[in-house]
């Protein structure tokens, strides 16, 4: 039954996420999106990451999400229209970065899918003791690790979340004299 | 293969709950709302108008549904499901009792914040569906205003997290009287442990939550757009805001949402604030009044009658209270309520470390 349901979940995630890649109509891509994080955040369940399955919720359906909608609510509708309308040939040479940055990401992890033998690995085998349950509870864990051997990080990503309240304070202040 | 059929069974019960309390939820606002300025209410239908709500029920249930021309179907169908499964989720995670909770998780509370936060994008998915200007409107102003209230009533949830040091709900609960595993003290001097009742309640564990209390609360009626918070809704500018196209079942399931949304954060406020389900009794010397009314079934009496006074209150402040302007919302939440739910944070830091 388990192994049911996340079989159903990857499905429900790969082809969501083909459908947001391949749809001419934005809006609805965006929606689609939304199911995608939806399934990504009930893998993370199965992987016993309660907590980064919530935080994925809070932080790309609550944050992320709605800011790209609000983006397509205050923009017209006709831009949108001509924007899905414009048909664009399969193959043209400014997609060839994304190409470029796709083919290398492909072949990165096919090597480690078949060079990679997960069983013989020395931390894998040292940590074979050190078993996690699902009643376990990850919250302190997480919030010491913070706090000590990854402090520098956090407050980097914290200095980088300041950068941007201020730019965007700064934004969408009222230029002097001009009202 | 037994536990999915309980798991199933509990879903229904929950749904059932509150499809019940919405019925009644209808009722009493229209009661309270006649009460307060003096007018009778629903008489006809029924003993003092009781079966009216049942009467507009079948009117809605047989009513056609309306999908505007142009509108995008697949998501103006599917908008209302998206809006009340997001609130109908939060029931999950909340404990009835000291030995009932649906499912038992870890990071409850910060569970119920994330499912809210899925309205928000059933909100929009309605207004864009609609293809109305009304709607649009509506569903940006709703969802700029969930947003920015989110800030200060998670702020004021944290300050309650750091007194208590767990995001488990039952925990929380437990800690709130005399089944508490850790010392309880009454505005950090007195300990209650072993008194229990109102004494032990979150509030008064540490005076700055009273405070945060008033944020979440304020925080609250925002979050379930109700006045005076309902600006998206507003009738005189929007016409109906985001639901302003939807009939029938479809309008039902965006009205059952609202008031399942303002149980949920009435329970969500007792639990955290409100000793959740233990008694207000205190034991009395000799007469031990909080060991004879702490149990499953006083459990879920007690909660299920603090969170109805909750409900009351906000019945009470949507038909006193005039509607806010957008701009005054954006300052009361912004420059009022976020500044002191900080305040309130910063405290709950030091209390823990100092006084507990």
């Amino acid at each position: 039954m388990e192994q049911g349901i996340f079989i159903f979940l990857a499905l429900v995630t790969i082809a969501s996420a083909c459908f947001v890649a391949a749809s001419n109509n934005l809006v609805r891509s965006v929606f689609m999106f939304f199911v995608t994080l939806f399934a990504v955040a009930g893998l993370y369940v199965f992987a016993l990451a309660d907590f980064v399955a919530v935080t994925q919720i809070v932080i790309y359906v609550g944050g992320v999400l709605v800011l790209m909608l609000f983006t397509f609510m205050l923009s017209s509708k006709e831009t949108l229209e001509k924007l899905e309308r414009s048909k664009q040939p399969f193959f043209t040479l400014k997609q060839f970065p994304a190409l470029l940055v796709a083919a290398g990401f492909l072949i990165v992890l096919v090597n480690a899918v078949t060079k990679l033998h997960p069983n013989q690995l020395t931390w894998v085998i040292n940590a074979q003791n050190n078993t996690f349950h699902p009643q376990d509870n990850t919250v302190t864990n997480i919030g010491i690790n913070l706090m000590t051997a990854y402090l520098l990080p956090f407050e980097a990503i914290s200095i980088l979340l300041m950068m941007a309240l201020i730019g965007a304070a700064h934004l969408a202040r009222k230029e002097q004299g001009n009202d | 293969m037994n536990h999915y059929v309980i798991s199933i069974f509990v879903a229904l019960v929950l749904f059932a709950f509150v499809a019940l309390f919405t019925t009644f939820g209808v009722y009493a606002e229209r009661k309270v709302s006649a009460f307060i300025q003096d007018r009778l209410g629903p008489m006809e239908t029924g003993k003092y108008g009781s079966l009216q709500v049942f009467a507009d029920m079948l009117k809605m249930l047989q009513k056609e549904l309306i999908t505007p021309l142009v509108a995008d179907k697949a998501l103006f169908a599917l908008a209302p499901i998206i809006i009340f499964v997001a609130v109908y989720l939060g029931f999950a995670a909340l404990p009835w009792a000291p030995g009932l909770i649906p499912a038992n998780i870890n990071v409850g509370i910060f569970y119920i914040l994330a499912v809210l936060s899925i309205e928000t994008v059933g909100i929009l998915m309605a207004g864009w569906g609609s293809n109305n200007k009304y709607a649009l409107l509506g569903a940006v102003r709703s969802v700029a205003q969930i947003v920015s209230y989110e800030i200060p009533a998670g702020f004021a949830i944290i300050a309650v997290v750091m007194i208590s040091q767990t995001l488990d709900l039952q925990e929380i609960s437990r800690q709130q009287g005399i089944l508490s595993a850790e010392n309880v003290k009454f505005l950090g001097f007195m300990p209650v442990k072993e008194v229990g009742g109102i004494l032990a309640w979150n509030i008064f564990r540490a005076p700055h939550l009273i405070i945060a209390f008033v944020i979440y609360f304020i925080a609250s009626l925002a979050e379930s757009n109700r006045a005076p918070f309902d600006i998206p809704e507003a009738e005189s500018e929007l016409v109906a805001g985001f639901h302003t196209e939807y009939s029938g079942i479809r309008f039902a399931l965006v009205f059952l949402a609202e008031y399942s949304m303002m149980f949920l954060v009435s329970m969500v406020g007792v639990i955290l604030f409100l000793g959740s389900w233990n008694t207000p009794l205190p034991n009395i010397g000799a007469v031990k009044l909080a060991d004879w009314t702490t149990g499953n079934v006083w459990g879920i009496g007690w909660i299920f009658f603090k969170s109805l006074l909750l409900i009351a209150l906000q019945m009470w402040v949507r038909w006193t209270l005039p509607r806010f302007r957008v701009d005054q919302l954006m300052d009361l939440c912004w420059k009022v309520l976020t500044p002191l739910a900080f305040l309130c944070m910063l405290i709950s830091g030091i209390w823990r470390l100092w006084l507990m």
